[in-house]
């Protein structure tokens, strides 16, 4: 739940920002929406039919449960995505 | 479009880098399919390309070095492209921006992975708990955490490795528990420790920081719930029996945020399933994995299969299988049959040395039967399809008996993993339930697509050509 490593040991990519439902989050380049989710101390991001609360599971696009909406395309996976600058991300439940 | 090549390989990890390079190397054509946007795979996970990392792992200097030569040797690489399909005639249905609908190839060579096995466990399905490969990816691609207190539970040595690199990278991690105990079963295994200098060293060095840290590491013990609302807040663990059944009146109950899990890797071996490769149940290699020969070919004439996909067992070993197979698919396109056979028995002392490391590591690690049963009756199975262990029970009470009939019933792997997540999970419940062996009752059986594509790429045949879309595919 936290960015790691000194300057000297990664320099991350450039910093962007990222809508999340409706506010802004601040990311680097290179990382995925759910590290930037997790980075913000977000865990759960959707529902599922039964109001089941999901977040990260595989972590490497196996399981879909971190599905998410990005610029209007719903069912996109967090934890494989890149962030860049303005994209629009919607959480919440399965459409 | 359907486009026509001498040698695909699907999956660019170690074993499929590894492939492409040795049948390249030999003047054949080769296509190398990847889901990601680099080749690497989970094994050489670079940090992000956008991330400048001052001293990068010995991995992933490895799995850079072995890229470049790769693409130096002229292997063609489809980034970002999913096989959703694989019909008969070696055909390969792709969905990819710059992929063609659709490859048919004198030979196919799957090199697809493998992932963490998925264990269910009251509060499986919180936030929170996550796969020990997840955990390891997010740190290694982004330098993210995926917590403050972490508990780490599974089995085999790579979450100690993962949990020194959580601590050295400043998580608080609660303590490890490996579901095996260690001591007793060791002794017989000594001498195949013996040429695995760079693993006995990360080894050591990983339990020396977790002891330097005070991270208590504990064998035989394993997870009996995680607790919490809307994540992860504790997690009971108990001590296990020889089988891996919780031991009454031992749990315990820890604080943490994080729990990762990791109970060793299922074998991708779908690809090869679907091309009708013959399959056998080795729980020891992690399930249904493809029968080969010893050039690495399935029971599918010019279909091979290597790596950790066809059998877990690691890394170097899945060189040493891309490296034959990509030797013994050259041949059969023509290039450098001469001294192909005397190449492949080049590598036979490396690869008995790692099969040795892979019969150790089986005969330590492979989980006992009482993993299966840590679910309760109101335990989800399948994720996606919020299917529990009472439904799966209730199916079979009704009468249903195959994997296959249950998720009629319940549509447990029906979902967008397409079974990936609850397939052996719900084989368990049903073998149990049954009465019947494992490997009798089997997988769900796949069905293209194997992977969630837009519905336009099922069409771009139609689209792009004269020939028929899936229709077409299918009917070959």
């Amino acid at each position: 739940m936290m960015r790691v490593g000194t300057p000297l040991e990664v320099e991350r990519g450039q910093a962007v920002s990222i809508i999340v439902d409706g506010v802004p989050l601040p990311a680097y380049m290179g990382e995925t929406i759910a590290g930037a989710l997790l980075a913000a101390g977000r865990r759960a991001w959707r529902r599922t039919s039964h109001g089941q609360p999901r977040g990260v599971f595989c972590g490497i696009g196996l399981c879909f449960d971190c599905l998410v909406t990005v610029n209007g395309t719903p069912n996109v996976r967090a934890c494989l995505t890149p962030v860049a600058a303005g994209m629009v991300v919607e959480t919440g439940s399965k459409p | 479009m359907t486009e026509q090549v001498e040698v695909a390989v699907v999956g660019a990890g170690p074993g499929g880098l590894r492939a492409a390079l040795a049948a390249a190397e030999a003047g054949a054509q080769v296509t190398l399919i990847d889901s990601n946007q680099s080749p690497g795979g989970q094994h050489f996970k670079q940090a992000a390309a956008e991330f400048r990392v001052r001293h990068p792992s010995r991995h992933q200097g490895e799995g850079q070095a072995l890229r470049q030569e790769a693409m130096g040797a002229g292997v063609r690489f489809l980034p970002e492209t999913v096989v959703w399909g694989a019909f008969e005639g070696n055909v390969l249905a792709l969905h990819g921006s710059q992929a063609p609908a659709a490859l048919q190839a004198q030979v196919i060579i799957l090199a697809t992975g493998a992932y963490d096995r998925p264990v269910a466990f009251p509060g499986w399905t919180l936030p929170g708990v996550m796969t020990a490969g997840g955990a390891q990816v997010l740190l290694k691609h982004q330098r993210i955490l995926p917590g403050r207190r972490i508990l780490l539970a599974g089995t085999g040595p790579l979450q100690v490795v993962l949990a020194a690199e959580l601590v050295r990278a400043g998580a608080d991690v609660v303590a490890v528990l490996e579901g095996a105990r260690l001591f007793r079963e060791s002794a017989p295994h000594v001498g195949a420790l013996w040429g695995q200098w760079q693993r006995l060293g990360e080894g050591l060095s990983s339990r020396l920081t977790l002891f330097r840290r005070g991270v208590p590491f504990r064998p035989g013990w394993g997870i009996v719930a995680a607790h919490g609302a809307d994540q992860v807040e504790s997690v009971t663990i108990a001590r296990l029996d020889s089988h891996w059944r919780p031991i009454p009146g031992s749990e315990k109950t820890l604080a943490c945020d994080t729990l990762c899990v990791g109970y060793g890797f299922i074998p991708s071996s779908t690809l090869s399933r679907l091309l009708g490769a013959e399959q056998e149940w080795r729980p020891d290699l992690g399930g249904e994995v493809p029968v080969r020969d010893r050039h690495m070919q399935t029971s599918v004439p010019g279909v091979y299969a290597v790596g950790d996909g066809a059998g877990v067992g690691g890394g170097p070993l899945a060189q040493v299988e891309g490296e034959i197979a990509g030797i013994a698919a050259a041949a059969r396109t023509g290039h450098g049959a001469d001294g192909a056979e005397k190449a492949i028995r080049r590598l036979d002392p490396m690869l008995a040395r790692e099969r040795r490391f892979q019969r150790m590591y089986a005969a330590l690690f492979t989980p006992g039967p009482g993993l299966y049963e840590w679910s309760r009756d109101d335990t989800i199975l399948c994720r996606c399809e919020e299917v529990t262990q009472a439904d799966v029970r209730r199916a079979v009470a009704l009468g249903a008996d195959s994997a296959n009939e249950v998720k009629a019933i319940t549509r447990c792997g029906m979902g967008d993993c397409q079974g990936r997540m609850c397939g052996q999970l719900v084989a368990h419940c049903i073998a149990r339930e049954t009465g019947r062996p494992v490997a009798e009752v089997g997988l769900f059986p796949p069905r293209p697509p194997i992977f969630p594509v837009p519905i336009v790429a099922l069409g771009r045949q139609t689209v792009n050509g004269p020939a028929g879309g899936v229709a077409e595919l299918a009917r070959r």
